[in-house]
């Protein structure tokens, strides 16, 4: 909570450079969820850039921040920021799904360094880091935790189960990031189970609730800088930011980009950033 | 049962400040010393089983023991994949508790019945699925729980169970508690349905057969060598107040089965024909299957003349 509303010109250059690593290893593990990847990647690029008290100097520390990336399908970008923030080798992104890898294509705890969290399944993560902040609090520990989710996970009852929850404890010390791309696995959130107005079901639920540019680090980090109680920053974001042939399409929820993409893309980056 | 738990954990929870209880807004009457000696330790999560299994799973995290406590299928089956991602998975040591064990909320209905909970607690990696006898075992097994790290299931009954054991029952890891002797076969069980098991050692004995009965409260680690030295006397035969898939009797034929024993295995399990049954947890035990001359009736299909 002693952060301060810097310009966060690391996570530009964090960013860019998870980007590069995103499309290279869902291309080479035929993988898919590029597109959900590179929603996200800037949220993510914020958080571990300073926005979150974690590092990998003080990753066993109790009195950390906690990230849990819930939308486990966009385990590329979690990866390529763990990576390239020296959480673990930089090689072992090569090796994204390969067999007997350490990083599975949704998100893995087990053996990687920087992973609080194993999830895949939607909905599991906002409960799990509302269970830690609720022990936090209890016990009076330092740190905060923010769990990044997804806008179409939000159909889950469990988000709203534990926003109920978060609110009647007060914890002021959780805070949810959703990574509003307004697409879900077959189409548009507003075309498959409405979600607005969005910001005022958290704020009926008893959250401060925020929307901001998703890819904007500066505005995000500002958002993140402190709160009074449970807090939603609703991070509007563009699926598949930052290559214009995957932005806002259903297909690239699920197509892994072939080389010829590859290159593409990265001529995207190039003139994008 | 259930009170012998809460008042175990209790003090175990007075002396260490980690253990944790969380319900999902039940257990009026039962619950309530807990709450008012230590607010701390004591969450009542609200009418929500699944956002609470993902919570308790968060707060185990943070090096906490934590108890989350509900009526048979709501903390088991109403949150099924909490347990197996966030609890198993993650290997936070949460402790399942279930009151009601199969027929217990006898008139309440198919929904109050707990009958698949064993088969599919114990379908899950990591999870010791624990099912004590009467209350001496619930309290001898709340501390061995306590004292471990595990995921753990521990199905209770709920309240004004009979003693079955005799004498103070010694538990140990994965062992079989032998309740009463027998030389001509073995009737373990699994919960407070040792009673009905206990009854049918009797009237064998009348008969002139003497059978062993034994409780097995580990239902996820058996203990085989017991097992081996009751199948070489005569039929064992498994009763238990569940589903006869999958529950405790099907995990001692996978165990047998396993270590190559020899010998005869019956299973005495609720036959679930008529699941909107009403009555209470004696009546559907019989009317399930679960009763005394049904017991014999397998043994003496089993036993070799």
């Amino acid at each position: 909570m002693s952060i301060t509303a810097t310009p966060f010109t690391e996570a530009a250059g964090l960013a860019l450079a998870a980007r590069h690593e995103i499309i290279s290893m869902t291309s080479a593990a035929k993988a898919s969820h590029v597109a959900s990847a590179l929603s996200v990647v800037d949220v993510l690029s914020v958080l571990y850039s300073g926005a979150a008290n974690i590092s990998p100097a003080n990753m066993d520390d109790p009195d950390r921040d906690i990230v849990i990336l819930s939308k486990g399908h966009s385990a590329s970008a979690l990866y390529s920021v763990l990576a390239l923030q020296g959480f673990f080798p930089k090689e072992w992104l090569a090796k994204y799904c390969n067999n007997d890898a350490p990083l599975g294509g949704h998100v893995t705890s087990k053996g990687v360094p920087g992973v609080e969290l194993s999830t895949g399944s939607l909905g599991h993560g906002l409960p799990y880091g509302l269970g830690i902040a609720m022990s936090r609090k209890k016990s009076g520990a330092k740190g905060r935790v923010f769990v990044v989710m997804s806008d179409g996970e939000c159909d889950e009852g469990t988000t709203w189960e534990s926003a109920m929850i978060a609110n009647h404890h007060e914890l002021d010390n959780l805070v949810v990031i959703v990574d509003r791309n307004k697409i879900q696995s077959l189409t548009f959130t507003e075309d498959t189970l409405k979600l607005e107005p969005f910001a005022d079901k958290w704020i009926a639920f008893g959250w401060a609730a925020h929307t901001v540019p998703g890819h904007d680090y500066t505005r995000l980090a500002a958002a993140l800088v402190q709160q009074s109680g449970p807090t939603c920053v609703i991070a509007d974001t563009t699926k598949g930011k930052g290559v214009d042939f995957m932005e806002n399409s259903v297909l690239w929820h699920y197509k892994p980009p072939s080389a010829d993409d590859v290159t593409k893309a990265f001529e995207q980056l190039e003139k994008n950033y | 049962m259930r009170d012998t738990f809460v008042k175990t954990l209790l003090e175990a929870a007075k002396k260490d400040k980690n253990i944790i209880l969380m319900t999902g807004d039940l257990g009026y009457g039962v619950l309530d010393t807990f709450e008012k000696e230590l607010p701390g330790q004591f969450i009542n999560s609200g009418v929500n089983e699944q956002a609470m299994m993902g919570m308790a799973a968060g707060y185990a995290s943070t090096g906490k023991r934590v108890f989350v406590y509900s009526i048979g299928n709501f903390p088991t089956l109403r949150c099924l994949e909490q347990i197996r991602n966030d609890v198993c998975l993650m290997n936070n040591p949460v402790v399942v508790v279930s009151v009601g064990a199969g027929y217990a909320y006898g008139s309440q209905g198919y929904t109050h019945h707990a009958l698949e909970d064993i088969a599919v607690l114990r379908a899950l990696p990591n999870m010791e699925v624990i099912v004590p006898a009467d209350p001496a075992e619930t309290a001898e097994l709340t501390l061995s729980i306590i004292a471990s790290r595990k995921p753990t299931y521990l199905r209770l009954g709920k309240s004004g169970e009979p003693t079955i054991h005799t004498s103070a029952p010694k538990v140990s890891h994965g062992t079989i508690n032998e309740v009463s002797p027998g030389t001509s076969g073995t009737l373990i069980f699994a919960g407070s349905v040792g009673t009905v098991a206990v009854a049918t050692a009797k009237e064998l004995a009348q008969q002139g057969v003497s059978v062993a009965v034994a409780s097995m409260p580990f239902v996820s680690t058996i203990d085989i060598n017991y097992l081996q030295g009751a199948l070489m006397k005569g039929p064992v035969i498994v009763i238990e107040e569940h589903s006869y898939r999958g529950g405790v009797g099907t995990a001692v034929l996978e165990a047998a089965n396993a270590a190559n024993l020899q010998g005869a295995i019956g299973l005495i399990a609720a036959n679930q024909n008529n699941l909107s049954q009403i009555g209470d947890q004696n009546f559907l035990r019989s009317a399930n299957g679960i009763s005394v001359e049904n017991i014999i009736k397998k043994f003496n299909a089993l036993k070799v003349n």
